[in-house]
């Protein structure tokens, strides 16, 4: 019987909660979130703050879940500090206190652990810059970062996001939805600079012109204008934009800042081996805070994706109940839709030379599909207007299957699971 | 739980199995009703080509199944007494996250109504309208440990 | 164990049914069972096997193919198979009269004994229309001529046939407009099917118009000339009683069943039948006679003439086998299912095939030739005295039910009618009509199909309409119902139709719902409607009449080309179940609503008769108020 501290309730959390309980009815699990709603699905705020999902809608798992789960949820419980040494987690409880009076604190808490898991994700990344702490600067990433935006929507004309990639655009959207003038700053030439290639980009970035939100590409701000509230933004060619919200969408970084003082290894996330173990035999981690390996660049990375995070904390939770399950790794994992455009985008999207590409593009249907190859192993894919058999592109980049047979195949209109079917392990069976 | 099994050697790859799936899954109903639906039901199943042999494919129902792992709306689920893999079509957001991740290809978007279209049993209606939809029997619904018998 | 209620309403039928359950006979009911599902994509006409670039399906989803490998788009796909099928009923009919106005032909020649010219009114008047000289002639004369003539419609290669001026002249003119009018019956088949080759013709509606034309071939030149040249050779029917249903069958007869579609044929056989020498080698076999019984449209055309009992329609064919009281079903041509085969294997009726168009493999073939028909016709009748003797008469079973009808309600006949003793005219009926006491006329004609309850459709589709006061015209497969179901007899259908209706037929003495004939006697329906105008004060054209037309239970080809010669002439038609056309939305608005503009008629997909019947009604109501006729008299 063990006693299992998991630090955050989102996806990676969850998962480590299901598999530990697939096995083990018996050992106390506490579940530490530093947020006041219950475990909810974190990619679907755009569509709460563009109105199109009620916040009940939210729910990923609701508290009847913990319960009935015999899990301990404590929700507004912020982690100050993590000790390996002691296997001790100390938070504070945030729940009466605004988060930015740190100084009245309510009574500090305490933890003990045999096992540490630490799911507690990442954060968003504020550009250094003039104004930045003004009010009406957001990051998005919370019900709470969602509904504090909704607040400034109804006193607001127009807003500036700042960043390119799929939370700022998402954010765009749910600006627009919500009636504002929109526009998109983007340091790089293109949108989603670290999702998709050049000719994808071109599409959504179309896409979303069409549909009333700016594009600024080439543009970085430099000061955010205004005496106490936000009135607008300067870009580094000194063109002054007016707006009232800024969302700052630059990024996440992991929120490591819990174990830096501790000899845990972080590199950009924490450290995990396959088995989603840190150097430390006790402690685990999964999801946006975890480093693993990216099968696609073969190397470690940070890909901080929701499939992932569950597939990790579904691995460390096996994991801690004795089975040994190895994490194939991660890779990049992107499907978005603006104004109904479906795009996927997975692996190397952006081929060096060591890369062959298969490529297919029809400009005036907006369809688009890109394969990148190395060797003889798909490696990436970018798919524009019709995704189907995505999954199947999937398959053959994480079992890192030859495709010398099937080369000729793999752009066909008609290229589907049967034409992979002799080169893979399916795990289940289809065909008599 | 049964499952969906396909013979090979049997499918002439007429598509009458989407017909009758798409029908199955329609308001109308009737085929000659629904064909001037406007947004139709699309078919759950589909019928992909490839070594000129004919291969349906629809939701395998998977023991581990990846839809579910990468739903973010948690409107993709395992029923874990029947193993069937659920959807509910009021949490679902029309990401294609669940369509990115089918190793099978067996889920595809309805880009007019943005749900993903994939299987689930005709549970409402208690037997798969396929099985009975293919002219030449070359689709079988049985437990997967009575699959040997059926060959 | 099916529920034979819902295979048909027919009484006699649902009893053959129930008693052949669990002999392993199977009946069309057993195989559109085995059938199912039935392809979708052949449903709704988007299937195209045209080349070998296919077989192309387009998908009606919008996902897959949306053009055929040549790049035909649902549109094409449809229209160009709808023309296939016009054609091929078409074909049917103008066949059927090419044979028929080659023998008036050689009967004028001199050279067949066994037919004669029995009606020289209507010789005269047709041979004016074709522009023969008749004054003085001798009448065999004429009719060699007039055979003649009426084969070189048949070839004719710029036209136009002539029947088709006996259209009205606004009729003419809009065909003219739309460049329709059939140059030659022949010509218009092979160019509908040249134009359904791949990368012909592409486009939809010129698809359709010249399907419209082919069936205008149809109507106003097969059909008709099978029509008029059989009244000639056979004579115009008139009034006549008879009696319908497998009832007919008679336990210690010979039965004999004639099926088919000629009337030449069953006519020689009508009369061998009452030869005293074969009664006599009847009465050797241990039968009390010979019993003539007729299926479908072959029994329609000797009903209308002679009298000769109907044994049953189309869905009817295997269950007058099965009653194991037939000793030869003799068959020639179209609506012969091959499945007779199996059943008649469970029995001893022998099926004898006449034409040598309609073979079936395994079956006795004997060839009829118009020249030795007597002859022939003895012969099968003495095969089938000899197996009245193979006969096992613990099997038979032949249901109660028949019942009395009158039919030979020919156009002339109707004239003859209203006009009493010396005049024939259309005057009464015109004026029941203006005056309200008729609502319009409505032509139900066609088939049986086991997609829909047998019969259901026909009668109560008949019953609402008279009910409305619209007098029903009726021909075909839906006569025969019509008349399994007492709709024939004037005093049962007059109790249940409507008060105005009721009036007029007891005055004038017709009945409600009027048997005209064959299938190809729905060119009589045509003339009816000519003769209508002619009388005046209803419109100058056929798309003026207060009038519609529906095929409840349809299902060969011939129904769809009939169909199409209706809607070309301006009629309102309503098919019970839709053509393979909803997979083109472009098809199925051109032909359910364009249409109208064009011809001023237009064709409705409806299969429950209720509804078919406000559909016209509905129409009929709306003629009437552009005529400005009074008000219904009674509401």
């Amino acid at each position: 019987m063990k006693q299992i501290v998991i630090i955050g309730d989102s996806a990676a959390g969850v998962a480590t909660v299901e598999a530990i309980r697939n096995k083990d009815k018996e050992s106390k699990i506490i579940v530490l979130s530093d947020e006041n709603f219950p475990s909810y699905c974190r990619c679907v705020i755009s569509d709460f703050l563009a109105g199109k999902v009620s916040e009940d809608k939210l729910i990923y798992r609701s508290q009847e879940f913990f319960k009935e789960n015999n899990v301990e949820l404590l929700l507004n419980k912020e982690v100050i500090k993590v000790d390996p040494k002691k296997n001790r987690v100390a938070a504070e409880d945030i729940s009466e206190n605004k988060k930015e009076d740190k100084k009245s604190k309510s009574a500090k808490l305490q933890f003990d652990y045999d096992v540490l898991v630490l799911a507690n994700g990442a954060s968003p990344k504020f550009p250094e810059l003039p104004g930045i702490k003004k009010k009406g600067v957001f990051g998005f990433r919370t019900i709470k970062d969602t509904k504090d935006i909704l607040q400034f929507v109804t006193m607001a004309d127009s807003a500036c996001v700042l960043g390119g990639g799929l939370i700022g655009l998402k954010a765009a959207y749910g600006l627009k939805k919500r009636g504002l003038d929109v526009k998109v700053i983007i340091k790089s030439p293109q949108v989603l600079s670290q999702v998709v290639d050049k000719q994808a980009a071109e599409f959504v970035g179309k896409r979303l012109s069409d549909n009333g939100i700016e594009i600024l590409t080439g543009s970085d701000v430099t000061e955010i204008l205004g005496n106490g509230d936000i009135k607008a933004v300067k870009l580094d060619s000194g063109k002054v934009i007016a707006c009232q919200i800024v969302v700052a969408a630059k990024g996440v970084k992991p929120n490591t800042e819990i174990i830096s003082e501790t000899e845990i290894k972080i590199n950009e996330g924490i450290c995990v081996d396959e088995y989603m173990k840190t150097n430390i035999p006790n402690i685990y981690a999964a999801g946006d805070v975890a480093e693993t390996f990216d099968l696609t660049v073969n190397k470690t990375a940070v890909n901080a994706l929701w499939p992932h995070a569950v597939d990790q904390g579904k691995i460390a939770g096996a994991n801690i109940v004795g089975e040994n399950i190895k994490y194939a790794g991660s890779l990049g994992l992107n499907s978005l839709d603006f104004f109904d455009l479906p795009v996927v985008s997975m692996g190397i999207y952006k081929q060096t030379d060591n890369h062959e590409v298969l490529a297919k593009t029809y400009p005036a249907d907006e369809l688009y599909k890109k394969l990148v190859i190395e060797g003889n192993r798909l490696v990436g894919a970018v798919l524009v207007g019709n995704i189907n058999q995505s999954g199947v592109f999937l398959e053959l980049i994480k079992q890192k299957s030859d495709i010398s047979t099937i080369k000729d195949r793999l752009l066909n209109e008609n290229f589907g699971y049967p034409d992979i079917m002799d080169l893979t392990q399916g795990a289940e069976r289809s065909y008599v | 739980m049964k499952k969906i099994y396909f013979d090979v050697e049997k499918c002439l790859g007429c598509r009458s199995c989407e017909l009758a799936c798409a029908i199955s899954h329609s308001a109308a109903k009737e085929l000659e009703k629904m064909i001037s639906q406007k947004d139709k039901s699309l078919p759950r199943i589909k019928i992909n080509f490839s070594k000129d042999k004919n291969y349906p494919m629809s939701c395998r129902h998977c023991k581990d199944p990846k839809c579910v792992s990468a739903c973010m709306a948690a409107a993709i689920s395992k029923d874990e007494k029947t193993g069937q893999i659920l959807y509910d079509e009021k949490k679902c957001v029309g990401c294609w996250m669940c369509v990115m991740v089918c190793p099978y290809g067996a889920i595809r978007p309805n880009k007019k109504v943005k749900i993903p279209v994939r299987c689930d049993l005709c549970t409402d209606i208690g037997e798969p309208q396929c099985v009975k939809g293919c002219p030449v029997k070359a689709i079988v619904w049985v437990e997967e440990t009575e699959l040997e018998r059926v060959k | 164990m099916s529920d034979v209620t819902k295979r048909s309403v027919d009484p006699a039928t649902q009893e053959v049914l129930k008693h052949i359950e669990g002999q392993s006979i199977k009946t069309t009911w057993d195989r559109y069972e085995e059938m199912q599902p039935q392809c979708g994509f052949g449903q709704l006409g988007i299937c195209c096997t045209n080349c070998y670039l296919g077989p192309c399906r387009i998908d009606p989803f919008g996902e897959g193919a949306q053009q055929g490998v040549c790049g035909a788009d649902a549109d094409t796909i449809v229209a160009r198979n709808l023309l296939r099928h016009i054609a091929a009923g078409g074909a049917a009919h103008s066949d059927h009269g090419r044979t028929t106005a080659h023998a008036l032909n050689l009967v004028g020649k001199g050279e067949i004994h066994d037919y004669h010219i029995q009606d020289e009114e209507k010789l005269i008047a047709i041979a004016k229309i074709y522009g023969i000289k008749t004054d003085g002639r001798k009448k065999e004369d004429i009719a060699a001529d007039l055979g003649e003539k009426m084969q070189a419609d048949f070839g004719s290669q710029q036209g136009p046939i002539k029947f088709i001026s006996r259209a009205p002249k606004k009729r003419i003119e809009i065909w003219k407009k739309l460049n329709i009018i059939p140059r030659g019956i022949d010509r218009e088949v092979v160019e509908a099917m040249h134009r359904v080759n791949i990368g012909v013709d592409n486009d939809y509606k010129s698809i359709l118009l010249h399907g419209m034309k082919t069936a205008l071939a149809d109507g106003w030149g097969g059909s008709m000339i099978a029509t008029e040249a059989q009244d000639i050779m056979l004579r115009t029917p008139e009034p006549i009683r008879g009696t319908v249903n497998l009832g007919v069958l008679k336990e210690d007869y010979v039965n004999i069943v004639v099926h088919g579609h000629e009337a030449l044929l069953p006519e020689a056989t009508a009369r061998a039948a009452k030869d005293p020498e074969i009664i006599k080698l009847a009465k050797e076999a241990g039968a009390e006679g010979i019993n003539l019984a007729g299926m479908c449209c072959t029994a329609n055309e000797v009903l209308m003439r002679h009298g000769v009992p109907l044994a049953g329609n189309f869905l009817q064919q295997e269950l007058a086998i099965a009653t194991g009281a037939v000793e030869v079903l003799m068959v020639d041509i179209q609506c012969i299912m091959p499945g007779l085969v199996d059943v008649a294997k469970h029995f001893h009726t022998e099926i004898v095939t006449t034409s040598e168009k309609a073979r079936f493999p395994g079956v006795t073939y004997v060839h009829f030739e118009e020249h030795d028909a007597e002859k022939i016709v003895k012969s099968i009748i003495k095969k089938a005295i000899e197996n009245f003797k193979k006969r096992d008469k613990s099997r038979v079973f032949i249901p109660k039910e028949k019942k009395d009808l009158i039919a030979g309600i020919s156009t002339e006949t109707i004239a003859k009618i209203l006009g009493g003793k010396y005049l024939n005219t259309f005057k009464p009926l015109n004026e029941a009509i203006i005056n309200g006491r008729i609502r319009g006329i409505a032509g139900v004609v066609g088939c049986n199909n086991p997609k829909t309850t047998h019969d259901f459709g026909h009668l109560e589709l008949v019953k609402e309409l008279i009910k409305n006061d619209v007098v029903v015209l009726s021909t075909g497969c839906s006569a025969i119902a019509c008349g399994k179901a007492g709709f024939l007899q004037p005093e049962a259908a007059l109790e249940i139709a409507g008060k105005g209706l009721k009036e007029v037929c007891e005055a004038v003495g017709i009945p409600p719902v009027l048997h005209m004939g064959s299938c190809v006697d729905n060119s009589r329906i045509l003339i009816a409607a000519c003769e209508v105008l002619k009388e005046g004060g209803l419109g100058e054209d056929i798309s003026d009449l207060p009038a519609a037309g529906a095929a409840p239970e349809w299902m060969s080809e011939k129904a769809i080309t009939i169909g199409f010669y209706f809607v070309a002439s301006g009629v309102f038609t309503v098919f019970g179940g839709p053509m393979q056309v909803l997979g083109s939305q472009n098809v199925t608005k051109f032909l359910t609503e364009d249409l109208e503009g064009i011809t001023g008629g237009k064709f409705a997909y409806e299969s429950d008769p209720i509804k078919t019947a406000k559909l016209m009604i509905d129409h009929i109501n709306r003629k009437r108020e552009a005529l400005k006729l009074r008000p219904m008299m009674y509401v």
